[in-house]
């Protein structure tokens, strides 16, 4: 009976000696990341029989489990990896966002300044000062292009280094829980089916940690491995092997660095848009969609400023009497031949049309016979047809051969405004370069008898300029109502009806307005402007460049394309900072309803330790009583 | 609801740092006086202040292309202003010349006081602006438009005009060149022109005469002849451009000072025309003001002959109604500058209103309601200052403080 209460005791002793140890590890683990607390499982032995009936033996410890709920913890996995992916993307955006708006380093005010300088040159034509100010402006627009898009470029280059960390720490994350996995499976064995709690709990906290890089998949298995996939199924860890993740070049773009899957046979390539959450989903996200759009659609701006200057300068005379040149250099979009093509070609495209001009990638694509165009923004396919010629235009963009042949299969990317940004200079250093001027003019007769009178007439031909534009035409009045337009390129039509039409006339790429009322004889002389210092007719159309709507098939101004890519930007780090702040909370509750099951209280682990210390003070009592009891009998012997 | 002791700490530490940023970013728009930090922070109102900013920039830009259009036409107007009074000068000086009492040295002496004016107005007419540039030389700015040749004062400019864009609709002209100023001046009467022969003998002198039915007007020359035979003076008029006589004034008798009218003209002749004495009537032409001063210095060069002075009133007759058709020509000129200086004065109001409202868009877009943010300060502060206070109570609570 007295070994009975001794085994009793001993066993009760035993039972708060664990309990107190795993209380005291829970309170020592309290701030581990990734902890769940452990809690003793006991259970009375069952009793001896005796006369009395049944008596109990004293209390058996089962194990030590963790208060684990895999619902909780799949769920905050999910939120954690959305929160992550959210944070992630909002920060890395915030680096742009106010890139473009800021008044020191946004666009919008040097742009600003080089239409005050053009305006300067409008008001004095001839003044040297002033066409240098135009050029010190242009020069400083351009600056602005080139830093705002290295600042771009800078940006990019810093997400991909982001990527391929993020796909180290994949791997890294890989192997650890593939290893884990092994050790595991054989703590199990060994253990006589008892969990190891904390190698558990460090695989979860690994598998946690990699789930904020990216979103996986787990799959628990019988033996208490796990299995780890990605995007759409790809297995990062399957029972004790470990995959891995690599960086590698775009065959469509190899300018592009992409994440490919190691797969036993070598890389193969992964539809990047599968890859989503986490860290790496924000990083390629942010990259695809808001980086290289920002930097096209500002190359775009930067295209229109170059390509509306250039083309009305060229309409102009300069300081020194020639006809314009361009002020800006022409500006080619980006061609990047896929990594597969087996042909010779080289493929050159042009802009002939910026208006007509979107911010998309379009892919020319040959399939051994014809030519198509795929815009890639919307997938919508131009065929162009068996050959490529100068005609061949899609979008304002022209798609020729520059050299060799194709190979059926082979294709092409093109972005006709990637570089704008980049690429954007000024040609010239000389003030006198820019022509203010119109190349031609209109003069009356000082001997003309009427009342007639000549407007000093506008350059009307769009590029290439009239051959004609500045041969010498008189217009000679044989009565009030006809006249004779003389000159080479005219056609030297004669008895035509005064006033005309129009009530102006238009020959060789010039129109000028004829009012009043002309005698006979009166003759009115369109020629070449010479030495026209103070005329500042083509400077007035340049100024005006700035409120036309030259882009988007002439829908939007320079200044509205940007704010639209301002507003883009601004918009979506709006967005993502309102669902990011509301994902962080909902992760955060989802976190607080885990951690209310698996969590550590330390309230409650102190109650627990005075619970366990009074038992064992129990237990041990119950033996010093065991010990009086046998000392009684003993005494009874003497 | 059972509590980890860890999302305790971490959900006031959360809701904090929550606070603390909206404090900073609350604090930004005090210190900036800006309610749009970032474009993030509204992004429409931030790509419609942009477009405001730029609409006030060019509407900034317009009013200084208006500085530029107001400087330039004040300074032309102030020449045109001297030249009007040149001109006026001439005319006093030319008009005191032709009285008959006058001798040939005085009119010599009026003739040389009257090139020396002719050179100032040449001057005036090549006047450059602050920088240099040639005022009326239409787009040859860099050029003198009026140099003396041997046929006179030419004009070496073309018909320019330099425009300057004073609003978004509207371009102003803002220079005039010197041919429409001095060159485009009708001589005679503005239609016709009447010129005694110079080989005329008697003392007739034609007046410049008038239009009485323009719808009859032929702008064909013609001549009038006179013929004094047995003491009666008649006069023929012939259509030198068609070789016929006009109809019904063959012959006609001749009374000094009396209208002599055919094709919807009529002149005069006074004084005593000799046999053989021809007047012609033509078309009037385009003469320069410079022309015209030349002219009536020679005529006042020219000596007196025999008392017969129909050469010398005729010639300063003609000079002065030339003269006055100049001076209107500049006066119109000027009074269209003064129209121009006045719209854009009208335009600059307009301009500044303008740029009110802009400001007051882009105020209500992008400025910090002050009374709000330091209201939303002061709220946010006790908001945090009661997290930070009830967390360390909170904190403090233990039972292992009570072991």
């Amino acid at each position: 009976m007295t070994s009975n209460i001794f085994s009793s005791a001993v066993s009760g002793m035993n039972a708060a000696q664990i309990g107190l140890a795993t209380t005291q590890h829970n309170i020592t683990n309290a701030n581990t990341p990734g902890f769940t607390r452990q809690q003793v499982m006991i259970g009375a032995r069952p009793g001896d029989l005796s006369g009395a009936g049944f008596v109990g033996q004293g209390v058996d410890v089962a194990g030590v489990k963790r208060i684990y709920s895999d619902f909780l913890t799949t769920q905050v996995r999910q939120e954690q990896s959305q929160s992550s992916y959210l944070n992630t993307y909002n920060t890395a955006i915030q680096q742009i966002n106010n890139l473009f708006a800021d008044p020191a380093a946004g666009v919008a005010p040097a742009m600003q300044s080089f239409f005050d300088a053009a305006n300067g040159v409008a008001s004095s034509p001839e003044s040297i000062p002033a066409r240098q100010t135009f050029l010190g402006a242009a020069q400083s627009a351009v600056n602005r292009f080139h830093d705002l898009d290295r600042r771009l470029t800078d940006i990019a280059a810093g997400v991909n280094q982001q990527i391929t960390s993020s796909v180290s720490s994949i791997n890294t994350y890989s192997r650890q829980i593939a290893a884990l996995n092994v050790t595991i499976k054989r703590a199990i064995a060994t253990g006589n089916g008892n969990m190891p709690n904390d190698l558990l709990d460090q695989r979860d906290q690994i598998i946690n940690q990699l789930n904020n890089e990216i979103k996986v998949t787990v799959q628990n298995q019988s033996d208490g491995t796990v299995d780890v996939a990605i995007g759409t199924g790809q297995t990062l860890v399957i029972a004790e092997q470990a995959m891995s993740l690599g960086m590698q070049k775009s065959a469509s773009d190899p300018t592009k660095l992409e994440v490919a899957y190691q797969s036993l046979t070598g890389p193969v390539a992964i539809q990047q848009s599968s890859l989503q959450g986490g860290n790496l989903g924000a990083y390629i996200a942010f990259r695809d969609q808001n980086l290289e759009p920002a930097r096209v659609e500002l190359g775009r701006v930067a295209m229109g400023l170059a390509d509306a200057v250039n083309q009305q300068n060229k309409l102009g005379q300069d300081l020194n009497g020639a006809l314009g040149a361009s002020l800006f250099s022409d500006i080619t979009p980006r061609v990047t031949a896929n990594y597969n093509n087996t042909g010779t070609a080289l493929l050159a495209a042009t802009v002939s049309n910026l208006s007509a001009v979107t911010a998309s990638d379009y892919q020319l694509n040959f399939d051994g016979a014809n030519y198509s165009v795929t815009r890639l923004s919307d997938n919508t396919v131009t065929s162009l047809g068996a050959t490529l010629s100068a005609a061949s235009v899609v979008d304002g963009v022209t798609f020729n051969l520059a050299s060799g042949t194709m190979a059926a299969g082979d294709s092409f990317i093109v972005n006709p405004t990637a570089n704008g940004a980049r690429d954007i200079a000024l040609v010239t250093s000389d003030p006198r370069n820019i022509a203010a001027a119109a190349p031609i003019r209109a003069t009356a007769g000082l001997s003309n008898l009427g009342s007639g009178r000549v407007s000093n007439g506008v350059v009307t031909a769009t590029l290439p300029l009239n051959v004609n534009l500045q041969a010498p035409v008189s217009i000679t009045f044989t009565s009030p109502t006809t006249f004779d337009v003389v000159g080479a390129g005219t056609g030297n039509p004669t008895g035509l009806t005064y006033p005309t039409a129009t009530g102006s006339l238009s020959y060789n790429g010039w129109t000028v307005q004829l009012t009043g009322t002309p005698a006979t004889g009166d003759v009115f002389n369109v020629a070449t402007n010479t030495s026209a210092t103070g005329d500042s007719r083509n400077a007035l159309l340049m100024a005006a460049l700035q409120t036309q709507n030259n882009l988007s098939n002439g829908t939007a101004s320079l200044q509205s394309t940007y704010s639209q890519l301002v507003f883009d930007v601004g918009a979506k780090t709006q967005e993502l900072g309102i669902t990011s702040q509301a994902q962080t909370t909902m992760a955060a509750q989802t976190l607080a309803a885990q951690q209310s099951v698996s969590g550590v209280n330390l309230d409650e682990e102190a109650a627990n330790l005075l619970l366990y210390q009074h038992a064992y003070q129990a237990a041990a009592k119950a033996m010093q009583i065991a010990n009086t009891m046998f000392d009684s009998l003993l005494a009874i012997k003497q | 609801m059972r509590i980890s002791s860890n999302t305790m700490f971490e959900s006031t530490v959360s809701a904090m740092t929550q606070q603390q940023s909206q404090m900073l970013h609350t604090q930004q728009q005090i210190a900036t006086g800006k309610k749009l930090i970032t474009p993030s922070d509204d992004p429409l109102a931030a790509a419609r202040a942009l477009d405001v900013t730029h609409s006030a920039a060019v509407n900034a830009q317009y009013s200084v292309n208006r500085g530029a259009a107001k400087d330039s036409l004040t300074i032309a107007e102030g020449i045109l202003g001297s030249i009007t009074e040149l001109m006026l000068n001439i005319r006093d000086t030319a008009t005191s010349a032709g009285a008959p009492s006058n001798t040939d040295g005085t009119r010599q002496a009026v003739a040389n006081s009257l090139q020396s004016s002719l050179q100032q107005l040449v001057g005036f007419a090549n006047s450059q602006d602050g920088v240099g540039n040639y005022m009326f030389a239409g787009f040859q700015t860099k050029t003198p438009p009026f140099v003396d040749t041997s046929a006179g004062t030419s004009y070496f400019g073309d018909d320019g005009q330099r425009l300057v864009q004073v609003s978004s609709s509207q371009q102003m002209e803002i220079s005039n060149n010197g041919a429409d100023l001095f060159m485009r001046i009708k001589n005679g009467n503005g239609s016709f022109l009447t010129q005694a022969n110079t080989a005329n003998t008697g003392t007739g002198v034609a007046s410049l005469g008038s239009v009485t039915t323009p719808a009859l007007l032929t702008g064909n020359n013609y001549s009038v002849t006179f013929s004094v035979a047995a003491g009666v003076t008649t006069y023929s008029v012939n259509n030198t451009t068609t070789g016929l006589p006009v109809a019904g004034m063959t012959a006609q008798p001749y009374v000094s000072g009396q209208a002599i009218s055919f094709d919807g003209l009529k002149f005069d002749v006074k004084g005593v025309p000799a046999n053989g004495d021809v007047f012609s009537v033509a078309p009037s032409t385009n003469q320069s003001v410079f022309s015209t001063i030349q002219d009536m210095i020679d005529t006042l060069k020219a000596p007196v002959l025999g008392g017969n002075m129909a050469q010398l009133t005729a010639g300063m007759a003609q000079g002065l109604a030339q003269l006055d058709a100049a001076l209107q020509n500049v006066t119109n000129v000027r009074a269209t500058m003064g129209l121009r200086l006045n719209e854009l004065d009208a335009t600059q109001a307009a301009g500044d209103n303008l740029d009110l409202n802009l400001q007051k868009t882009l105020s209500q877009l992008q400025d910090t309601d002050y009374a709000k943010a330091i209201t939303d300060l002061t709220m946010q502060q006790t908001t945090l200052q009661a997290a930070q206070k009830s967390f360390t109570s909170v904190a403090n609570l233990s039972l292992f403080s009570y072991l």
